[in-house]
């Protein structure tokens, strides 16, 4: 039982991270202006957007609509989590490569839902592709080269030597 | 606001019992977007994720399926042993909005709420499930039929939650599935229909169609459904079934379409839901 | 795919690569405005009007102040009347004395949180006497109805707007060539139709928002996600009454505007709350006030008459169009002046009537958005002519190249079309769609579909306005460029670092493109028009010429030889042709200024205005915007295949075929990916977008009603084709593409659903329900 301010004690991109919050934040709210981890975007606030996507525990889901205290314990990773010593992932690298990004704005959340998909699918169809994005919003690219960018960097990953692969795990 | 995580379900009927402001947390996926939409805050956030046995899907001996309430849409929507006659659910899983919410909604959450554009409703009464709650006076089992009683309105009681759904087995001969027809990917639907169909010797044995979308709650005629039973589920037949079904139903107008609307699309969807469960292990669509 | 790698590329026009700044996007360092914390910032929010149209008789105030954490409260008592707008200026920071929408800014707080911000906000009341409104042009005309604006005469304004016949139009123009009558007395088939429109809503990802800080001085800076950083220092001036020496205006990464951030909106209130409180103040809209608040694109109700004779030529063509504006001007006299400008399309017609009203209702105020007017009247015009070839039974790209405009014709006002790459476009995309095969054997669609093919071409311009560039040698031999261009995401800080470093020899990293800022940019009017790579790319060119002869006759005396001996060489170098003599960009710049003879920093600067006068004794204009200054006609074409669904009437959009020529493509990429980009934003104006009101009350502010297209909306290719025939007046023969293809899709999607469905829907958007009700009733211009 809490009172109805808290300290939410989590994992982000590796590091332990302890905050002392009101119990009704949003974990994006608590990403954002308690941890400077503003990848993750308010476009909406009512979860259809999707620019506030981010992995709990390996799974995508809305940091809008995830309450922050019920992450606890749980290990978070956002957009800035997935590059490693400056290098990036190999989804970040394909998105640059295929010219997807225009404003950007909506594009942290969509390289956490494709890196999320090649996590689970490393050889998704086009079509697995476009279901898998379908809850980010895009108003600038018409998507197109958003899917030539996840098909490139699904193609790659698969080219990558196994121990490499291995290597990326979630990071993709 | 305050905020608990029972470690049991005793413990969490207890704290709902204590506090009529008290709501449940399980996906976040309503509680949260109301909260951000600014209404008002719940005097007390009780979240059900540490709950045991409120999560996952189990086959009993006589092929009956227990989903239990926790379970995330997409974890149903993989479930392959949702097939013949309850592949309408995994179907309507499979639909819901777009994958983050698949990843975070669940199954007990989406029936509580009640929302009339829901897909699950729709297809659980297809299904002709029952819905198991528990409260403060114990569990009881409540039917499909009996638990949406209007917008956002379920048979709930006071203090209960819903624990899980259980789908009757699926015989060899029936086949079922979940039509979803919206204005774009993702939104609500404008008009779904849900079918569980018997086949045998080229004729109907048993039918359930479900209507969503299109009132309050979603609707079967049942008197039309017997009608179809010994046809060959022919055009005619079906046209008959879908006039019942237009009579019957109550359709919003709203941004999706009038009411008037809706009626005029409910005859070709009915008829083109119930080729498609025909046609399932073949697997064509229209 | 071309994959560069930015660090190895010459010459630096016409390659792709991905924009400067994609790896800060792509890793969440890239800073939007509400990403920004300052040291003591306090966080704004707004209470916007719950009413529609009424005086105000007072505010209570006292419940918000006395919450804890709130540090100011203001309203439009707190001001002077000081009124802002580009064309008409008839706008207050807050409303002051009387609201005019439901969701206009009515006060603002600042509050140590955005919660507490919010809540206070929501305690504030205003008093009302509430008047009666109108929220359709039919109201807002009729005989005695409710004014808006009873001041609207003394309000400033660009235009003539001495024409206007009621008391709530804003704007009455009218374009003339010819004669109309006879025009028509010679056609021999004339179509009379009505086209409408709905308000599109721009859903940027980005929320508008702003920051505003005071410093010691009582200087302002105010970031914000804005257009134009130079707009945005002209609003806080004009609506504030601050000097413009004491405004600093920057942006920091923007998530799109797409027209809606032209203009300013929270930045007067940010920079009214940071000097009240002393404190910097960041507002951050939340979507469903961006939609309640900021501006929408015009619905718009066309009538349109097109004359033709037996055997396809057009003779005469006649609009008049009604343009709903909104509660403020905004940019409404310029969109719709922009649309009769478009009115015949890349057509020749001898004889033009076109006359546009524009008028205030009391609904959100409607302003620029992707394609200024013109996808309005696009769509009624192509889909006219698709009636007008079936009626003559020509075929619809037979009918239109037979009475094409060419390069050297005069458009309306006289402009000369300089260049042309339209009937290659037309070739493109028929060919690639198989236009004729199809024609002559239809593809067959399933049972319950229906499939067709529709074409669509488009006319806009690359221009408006003024703009300049400066470009600065630096010491170590790389450049400088500062042009004031605020990149939105469409890519224009990488075009123009390409055609700086191509005007020079240099490789891209060696250009330093300078954020824009008022304080340090020269001129630049915005990021709109589609008119950054054609006029900043003018005034780059003029800029990296002065630059280029100042460093050769460095060179020529260092090297002690002829200014017609030196050529430039990749990488930063000048030399004596034929020989390995050269010296570097560097040497030349530690000459320049270090040295006695040197001459000085070497700095080159640019500066343009598009001027072609509109020759009175082609056309004649009333009540019009001057359009001296418009821009490089640009052309395009789309073939658009789509299938209907019998059963529901849900138009799908299979594949697109887009052709536009871009005079050059600086970074063929880039382009392609406005194309799709502009395709889509146009498909869903097109299908599934509308603004809603119940009377003046927007029924659909979230993304939840308000539906643009997803992943699995669009088609799986969307082709995009470039097409260059090099503009005479830019340095690489460059025009723009941001707004035709939105313009292209508005139009060619209903002609493809008019080919597959046999029947018209002459309402946007096609929404399944109309396309139904056409499909069983054969029922023209829905009314649904």
């Amino acid at each position: 039982m809490s009172t109805d301010r808290t300290t939410l004690s989590f994992h982000v991109n590796g590091d332990p991270q302890a905050v002392a919050i009101p119990i009704h934040r949003t974990l994006l709210e608590v990403l954002r202006d308690e941890l400077a981890l503003t990848g993750a975007k308010k476009g909406c606030n009512t979860g259809t957007c999707g620019a506030c996507n981010v992995l709990v525990d390996d799974v995508m889901i809305r940091s809008c609509l995830r309450l922050a205290v019920s992450v606890a314990e749980c290990k978070v990773t956002t957009v800035e989590g997935l590059a490693r010593n400056g290098r990036p992932s190999v989804v970040q690298q394909a998105f640059l490569d295929a010219g997807a990004i225009q404003c950007g704005f909506c594009m942290t959340g969509m390289i956490v839902s494709a890196s999320a998909l090649l996590a689970q699918n490393p050889a998704p169809t086009r079509d697995e592709i476009r279901i898998a994005i379908s809850g980010n919003l895009c108003r600038c690219s018409g998507y197109v080269k958003v899917v030539d960018a996840i098909e490139l960097a699904a193609s790659r990953f698969r080219q990558g030597n196994a121990a490499e692969a291995a290597a990326m795990e979630i990071r993709i | 606001m305050l905020y608990s995580r029972p470690a049991s379900l005793d413990a969490a009927l207890a704290v709902l019992g204590a506090d009529a402001g008290a709501r449940c947390l399980a996906g976040g996926a309503t509680l949260v977007a109301g909260m951000n939409a600014g209404l008002p805050k719940p005097s007390q956030v009780v979240s059900l994720q540490d709950i045991p046995g409120l999560r996952g899907m189990i086959v009993e001996a006589d092929g009956a399926v227990r989903i239990a309430a926790m379970t995330v849409h997409a974890a149903v929507a993989a479930e392959s042993r949702l097939a013949g006659g309850l592949a309408v659910v995994r179907e309507a899983a499979l639909q819901i909005a777009h994958p983050a919410i698949r990843n975070m909604g669940t199954l007990g959450g989406s029936l509580a709420d009640a929302d009339p554009n829901a897909d699950y409703p729709c297809a659980l009464l297809a299904a002709g499930a029952d819905i198991e709650l528990a409260g403060p006076r114990g569990r009881r089992i409540c039917p499909v039929d009996a638990f949406f009683l209007g917008r956002f309105t379920t048979a709930l009681g006071a203090g209960e939650i819903i624990v899980g759904v259980k789908l009757p087995p699926s015989a060899l001969e029936e086949t079922s599935t979940y039509l979803k027809f919206s204005r774009v990917d993702g939104d609500y639907a404008t008009v779904s229909v849900a079918v569980r169909v018997g086949w045998r010797d080229g004729a109907c044995t048993a039918i359930r169609i479900a209507l969503g979308s299109c009132g309050g709650t979603p609707i079967r005629v049942p008197s039309a459904e017997r009608a179809l039973v010994g046809t060959k589920l022919d055009v005619a037949a079906l046209r008959i079934a879908a006039g019942a079904y237009v009579a019957a139903c109550d359709p919003p107008s709203d941004f999706r379409g009038t009411a008037d609307y809706r009626r005029m699309i409910i005859p070709g969807l009915l008829e083109r839901a119930v080729r498609n469960a025909l046609n399932a292990d073949r697997g064509i669509r229209s | 795919m071309n994959l560069v790698n930015v660090n190895k590329v010459d010459g630096a026009v016409g390659l792709t690569m991905s924009r400067l700044e994609a790896w800060e996007k792509a890793n969440g360092a890239a800073i939007f405005t509400e990403d920004m914390v300052l040291a003591g910032m306090l966080h704004g929010a707004l209470a916007l009007s719950k009413v529609a149209h009424a005086r105000i008789l007072g505010y209570e105030i006292s419940a918000a102040l006395a919450l804890p954490g709130v540090k100011a409260v203001l309203t439009g008592d707190d001001f002077e009347p000081r009124y802002m707008g580009l064309v008409v200026k008839d706008e207050t920071v807050l409303a002051k004395s009387k609201v005019r929408y439901i969701g206009e800014p009515v006060a603002a707080v600042a509050a140590v949180d955005a919660e507490t911000a919010r809540a206070a906000a929501r305690l504030i009341e205003v008093i009302y006497e509430e008047l009666p409104a109108v929220f359709t042009i039919e109201q807002a005309v009729a005989a005695h109805a409710p004014v808006l604006h009873e001041d609207f005469d003394s309000y400033f304004k660009i235009y003539d707007a001495s024409t206007r016949r009621t008391p709530n139009e804003l704007a009455l123009s009218t374009l003339r060539r010819g004669d109309i009558v006879q025009g028509f007395a010679e056609s021999d088939v004339i179509l009379d139709q009505v086209y409408e429109t709905s308000a599109q809503y721009h859903a940027y990802l980005e929320p508008a928002a702003a920051l505003a800080s005071v410093d010691g001085r009582g200087k302002v800076t105010v970031w914000s996600s804005t257009q134009s950083v130079f707009r945005t220092q002209a609003n806080v001036h004009e609506s504030l009454g601050i000097p413009m020496a004491k405004i600093r205006a920057v942006s920091p990464r923007v998530g799109g505007g797409f027209g809606g951030k032209s203009e300013a909106m929270v930045q007067p209130i940010a920079v009214a709350l940071a000097m009240k409180t002393g404190r910097p103040v960041r507002i951050a809209l939340s979507r469903e006030e961006d939609m309640s608040a900021m501006r929408s694109r015009h619905p718009v109700r066309t009538r349109i008459r097109t004359g033709a004779r037996r055997d396809g030529t057009f003779v005469a063509r006649a609009i008049e169009t009604w343009f709903d504006g909104g509660a403020y001007a905004d940019d409404t006299a310029a969109v719709m002046n922009f649309a009769l400008f478009f009115g015949t399309g890349p057509y020749r017609f001898d004889h033009v009537d076109l006359v546009g009203h524009a008028v205030y209702t009391n609904k959100l105020r409607a302003g620029a958005f992707r394609g200024f007017g013109n996808p309005q009247v696009t769509f009624a015009s192509e889909c006219q002519i698709d009636d007008l070839a079936a009626e003559l039974g020509i075929d619809p790209v037979d009918l239109r190249l037979k009475n094409l405009v060419h390069a050297g014709d005069r458009w309306i006002g006289g402009q000369v079309v300089a260049t042309s790459g339209l009937e290659e476009c037309i070739e493109k995309v028929a060919t690639a769609s198989r236009w004729r095969d199809r024609a002559a054997k239809p593809v067959e669609a399933p049972d319950g579909k229906r499939r067709g093919l529709g074409i669509a071409l488009t006319a806009h311009i690359s221009g408006f306005l003024s703009t300049s560039a400066i470009v600065r040698l630096a010491e170590d031999g790389s450049v400088s460029l500062n042009t004031g261009a605020v990149d939105l995401g469409q890519g224009s800080d990488t075009a123009l670092a390409q055609m700086c470093a191509a005007g020079l020899g240099l490789t891209v990293d060696a250009v330093n493109v300078v954020a824009a800022d008022t304080d340090a940019s020269p001129y630049n009017s915005g990021t709109n028009a589609s008119r950054v790579t054609y006029m900043v790319g003018r005034a780059i060119g003029q800029a990296t010429d002065v630059v280029r002869e100042k460093m050769f006759k460095l060179a020529a005396d260092m090297l002690e030889c002829n200014l017609a001996d030196l050529e430039l060489r990749p990488g930063g170098f000048i030399g004596v042709e034929g020989t390995d003599h050269s010296v570097s960009f560097a040497q030349i710049a530690a000459k320049s200024i270090w040295f006695a003879d040197g001459g000085g920093p070497v700095i080159g600067t640019g500066s343009v205005m598009h001027n072609e006068p509109l020759d009175p004794k082609h056309t004649l204009l009333a009540g019009f915007l001057s359009f001296d200054n418009v821009g490089a006609l640009t052309f395009g074409a789309q073939v658009v295949d789509v299938e209907i669904d019998e059963t529901t009437g849900k138009v799908d959009v299979v594949e697109a075929w887009c052709a536009h020529d871009v005079g050059r493509a600086i970074n063929p990429g880039a382009v392609e990916g406005q194309i799709q980009g502009g395709f889509v934003q146009g498909l869903g104006y097109a299908l599934t977008e509308e603004m809603v009101w119940d009377g003046g009350r927007l029924t659909n502010p979230s993304f939840k009603h308000y539906k643009i297209p997803s992943s699995l909306d669009v088609p799986y290719a969307i082709h995009a084709m470039i097409v260059e025939v090099a503009d005479p007046l830019h340095p690489f023969g460059a025009k723009g593409i941001g707004e035709p293809p939105l313009i292209g899709a508005a139009a060619a999607i209903p002609n493809a659903i008019a080919a597959a469905a046999g029947a018209r829907v002459r309402k946007l958007p096609v929404t399944p329900e109309r396309m139904l009700r056409a499909l069983r009733f054969g029922a023209d211009g829905v009314d649904v």
